[in-house]
């Protein structure tokens, strides 16, 4: 009997909504959520030993510990396969998944799976680490979702082959697997040019490498007179992080006033970043938001002047499309309030 | 242009004393082959043999794959300008032996291309295990130039297809396919409503080995023209490509050009298939720009939609291929395009040697760099210890027992960029 | 400006007027990386660096065509170089221990040649 250990979150587990997303990792050893489903689907094959049921706000948190934790209490059950999710479109939830998927695979050398939706900032993240198997993008689609992730997770808990992504659901995770479609390459392209003529959706059978480049605006004319405003997504914020931006996935940016500031301290400010070690950003978040050089900068006259908000967010796991609708919006304020160019940190 | 290809379906190959067909066999007369090719005087030797689809049989080296056809009626004859006159074909009656290939082997330079086997799993990924073969293994003289020996053998493949071709010039077809392309004026008031689309075919074209040949000229000379879909299905486009076997196109894909006839059957229905752009594939980079460039411009002036782009071999192609794309996208005509991969054994290189994002529509022939098995098989016509030198193969790669460990690069026509085969990668 | 290892090339073309014949006396890989050197210099790319069908790690051989003269750098020659690098590293992890007899090793000096008699035919 193939042993599975399950990981969901507070939602799932009919714990409470965002509300009750604080609670630590716990276990059940009943059945619950979307086991319920995944068990009728293994037919008798696999069974679910244990949930680990944990909030997100909790785990994207509390990264380090969150994962020591869990990865302690899958460890005491020994599985033969671990599932996380699946989490849909729900974005901090896809990223633990994700992670927590990840680290049992690198850690204790378990075969993982999860399941989200393809925008779910956990997608991009791990589908190259672990095999995320794609769904919907609300629990509407459970369902279809079970369908999928169960045969797979049979299949990875008794190390069968693992054919392409097309043919075993997952998201293409990079490495090109052959198979035999069954139509020839000809036929595939007139179906594609028909659909794509048509304006209908259609999927390429090779993603091309991601380039999003954008065009640069030409240079400042007289850097002695511009209005340079700092952005960062390194989550520079002020000491106490006022606004609780996420340490990742953020849903949201801030704005902060540095005026009559001209050094940012470990007294006033910090990182809310959880990407990387904050120790150095804490001690001085100059480090990333480089407010005292710009100082001194206004003072010699050498850039007009710095401007008195700044924009910050965590981009840490945060969604291409969040971040581009943050900028879309503060962009205009920045506009409407003279600023000449922006100076861009990340981390 | 209309023409009416009538296929002969062909079940089964023989040695007798008459060439003829006669109830789906083909019948050969090996002497009357031997005496054909050996007109050429760059030949000392010549044996023919036969390779049938289920046989324990694998040919190799692969030169070249050639259908036999026969003009019955309209003008020109099949192969023009390389056996036939100069004459534009592709209207008229064309009969086809269909199950059936003249296939030619040679080493031609040390290092060796292509493998087919008729049964096995090298089966499955080359088309030619399921015809009906009739092998030339042709033996130039002595210190024969590379250059004449390739001329010698490519010759050599289409007077035997022609000659068996003519076999089928009486007979009745076992079925018959009509395929008509109106000129411009006509398609405009026949399909008023329907988006207009064109073939975009790219011919490999940079030196020995490496050449395509449309009515006899050599394709580095080309300047981005257009075809009627149909001159292709008479020969009007050959094969002098024998390097890189999966993904180099051979006259017998050429000749049967799958993305020609999939857009002829959406024809009339839900596209005006317009007709077909052909443009090469040279080395130097100028004309990579400017042949791109003209593709591009003939699309716009034939008031496209929307096209359909494959390309030919590894590399520099890569190239080509995405200036086509971008450039067609670039003026508002909607891309699909063909090609195969090179991801690395593991699948998880890059498989492209260039990208560019407007390439949003992407169909793949597949990972040429897969290892495959091929088990020892009781017959092989050509020359067997090239396996080692073999593109695609590897030191050690033929083993004791006849078997061969190589990557899907070894195989012909294994991963080809027009879309003939269902094999694909994700 | 050629620039080659194959010393077919080199003798072919090395008393031409019309342009230069640089001979690397090392791997296809140098070729690529001398080549990329030139590019930075503001050479133009004038041929593709994976000209034939030959995959990087079969033959031996590379003959590149680039400009005479320099001028500002060129950002489309630097991608093409880089990129073909890549591909080179890309093969080269497979790496195919062939063993070339004297024959082989003229066939890759031939193909490379003809090649580039292709590319340089009417130029």
């Amino acid at each position: 009997m193939i042993k599975v250990v399950q990981y969901i979150n507070q939602f799932f587990a009919n714990v409470g909504g965002e509300e009750m997303a604080h609670i630590p990792a716990e276990v059940r050893t009943e059945v619950v959520g979307p086991g319920l489903a995944f068990q009728q689907a293994f037919k008798g094959e696999a069974e679910i030993v244990a949930t680990i049921v944990c909030g997100d706000s909790y785990f994207n948190e509390n990264l380090e510990e969150a994962k020591k934790t869990i990865l302690g209490m899958v460890k005491e059950y020994n599985p033969d396969l671990f599932i996380a999710g699946p989490a849909f479109n729900a974005g901090r939830y896809g990223v633990a998944c994700g992670t927590i998927a990840a680290a049992v695979k690198e850690e204790l050398n378990i075969p993982v799976l999860t399941g989200m939706y393809k925008e779910n900032p956990g997608a991009d993240m791990f589908k190259n680490k672990v095999y995320i198997v794609s769904t919907k993008n609300s629990a509407v689609g459970m369902k279809d979702a079970v369908k999928k992730m169960a045969p797979l997770a049979l299949k990875l808990a008794k190390g069968e082959q693992i054919l392409s992504s097309a043919e075993e659901g997952y998201m293409p995770n990079g490495i090109r697997v052959n198979f035999f479609e069954k139509e020839r390459g000809s036929r595939r392209a007139v179906n594609m040019l028909l659909a794509k003529l048509a304006g209908k959706e259609f999927e390429t059978e090779f993603p091309m490498p991601d380039f999003d480049r954008v065009a640069p605006n030409p240079a400042v004319k007289d850097i002695t007179k511009a209005k340079i405003a700092l952005v960062t997504s390194g989550g520079i914020v002020p000491k106490g992080n006022p606004d609780h931006i996420e340490s990742s996935s953020a849903s949201k940016y801030g704005k902060y006033d540095i005026e009559g500031v001209t050094d940012l301290t470990e007294a006033t400010y910090e990182t809310a970043h959880g990407g990387y070690d904050p120790v150095y950003a804490n001690q001085d978040s100059d480090r990333v938001l480089p407010v005292d050089v710009l100082r001194d900068l206004e003072k010699e006259g050498k850039i007009g002047s710095l401007h008195r908000y700044f924009y910050t967010t965590v981009g840490n796991g945060t969604a291409v499309k969040s971040s581009k609708a943050f900028a879309a919006e503060f962009s205009k304020e920045l506009l409407a309030d003279g600023v000449d160019a922006v100076i861009l940190t990340s981390t | 242009m209309k023409l009416e290809l009538g296929y002969i379906y062909i079940k089964d190959i023989q040695f007798a004393e008459e060439s003829k067909v006669e109830n789906g066999t083909l019948y050969v007369n090996k002497e009357k082959v031997k005496e054909l090719v050996l007109e050429d005087e760059h030949f000392k030797s010549v044996e023919v043999d036969l390779a049938k689809p289920g046989e324990s049989t694998r040919i190799m080296p692969v030169k070249d794959v050639i259908e036999p056809r026969v003009k019955v009626e309209g003008p020109g004859g099949i192969f023009p300008g390389m056996v036939s006159k100069v004459e534009t074909v592709g209207s008229g009656k064309t009969h086809v032996l269909k199950g059936a290939a003249v296939v030619t082997t040679g080493k031609i330079v040390a290092f060796q291309e292509g493998i087919i086997d008729m049964t096995g799993p090298g089966s499955e990924y080359t088309p030619f295990s399921k015809l009906n073969n009739l092998v030339l293994i042709c033996e130039p003289v002595d210190g024969l130039k590379q250059h004449d020996h390739e001329r010698a053998l490519r010759f050599a493949g289409y007077k035997v297809a022609v000659y068996l071709g003519e076999l089928a010039r009486t007979l009745v077809p076992d079925q018959v396919e009509v395929f008509e392309t109106p000129t411009v004026k006509e398609g405009l008031k026949l399909y008023p409503e329907l988006p207009r689309v064109a073939y975009v075919l790219m011919l490999q074209s940079q030196g020995l080995m490496h050449d395509t040949y449309v009515y006899g000229v050599d394709a580095k000379q080309t300047l981005t023209t257009m075809l009627y879909p149909t001159e292709i299905m008479d020969g009007a486009i050959v094969s002098g490509n024998c390097v890189s076997a999966c993904d180099k196109n051979t006259t017998y894909h050429h000749i049967n050009n799958p993305v020609v006839h999939d857009l002829f059957s959406e024809h009339g229905k839900t596209i005006n298939f317009v007709g077909v752009i052909i443009t090469n594939e040279n080395v130097y980079l100028a004309d990579k720009e400017r042949s791109s460039n003209w593709s591009a411009k003939l699309a716009e002036f034939l008031g496209l939609d929307g096209v359909i782009i494959s390309q030919e071999g590894f590399g520099n192609p890569d190239t080509d291929l995405i200036m086509n794309c971008k450039k067609i996208e670039a003026k508002g005509i909607k891309t699909v395009i063909i090609t195969d991969e090179y991801a690395g054994r593991d699948g998880s290189s890059q498989s492209l040697a260039d990208a560019d994002a407007s390439a949003n529509a992407v169909v793949t022939g597949g990972n040429a760099n897969q290892v495959i098995n091929l088990p020892a098989l009781e017959k092989v016509i050509g020359y067997t210890s090239v396996a080692d030198i073999i593109a695609g193969g590897f030191s050690g790669s033929l083993h004791e027992d006849g078997s061969i460990t190589a990557e899907l690069q070894v195989i012909t026509g294994a991963t080809n960029e027009m879309g003939f085969n269902k094999l694909s990668a994700r | 400006m050629i620039i080659t290892n194959n010393d077919w090339v080199y003798e072919k073309y090395k008393n031409y007027d019309s342009h230069q014949v640089i001979f690397i006396e090392g791997s296809y890989k140098d070729v690529l990386v001398k080549t990329r050197d030139k590019i930075h210099e503001g050479y133009e790319l004038l041929t593709h660096p994976l000209s034939s069908s030959l995959k990087p790690n079969e033959t031996p051989f590379k003959s590149i065509i680039i400009s005479e003269i320099k001028d500002k750098l060129n950002v489309d020659s630097l991608i093409i170089i880089e990129n073909s690098i890549m591909s080179w590293e890309k093969f080269n992890n497979n790496k195919l221990k062939l063993n070339f007899t004297q024959q082989i090793i003229e066939d890759f000096k031939l193909v490379d040649l003809t090649v580039l008699e292709g590319a340089l035919n009417n130029k």
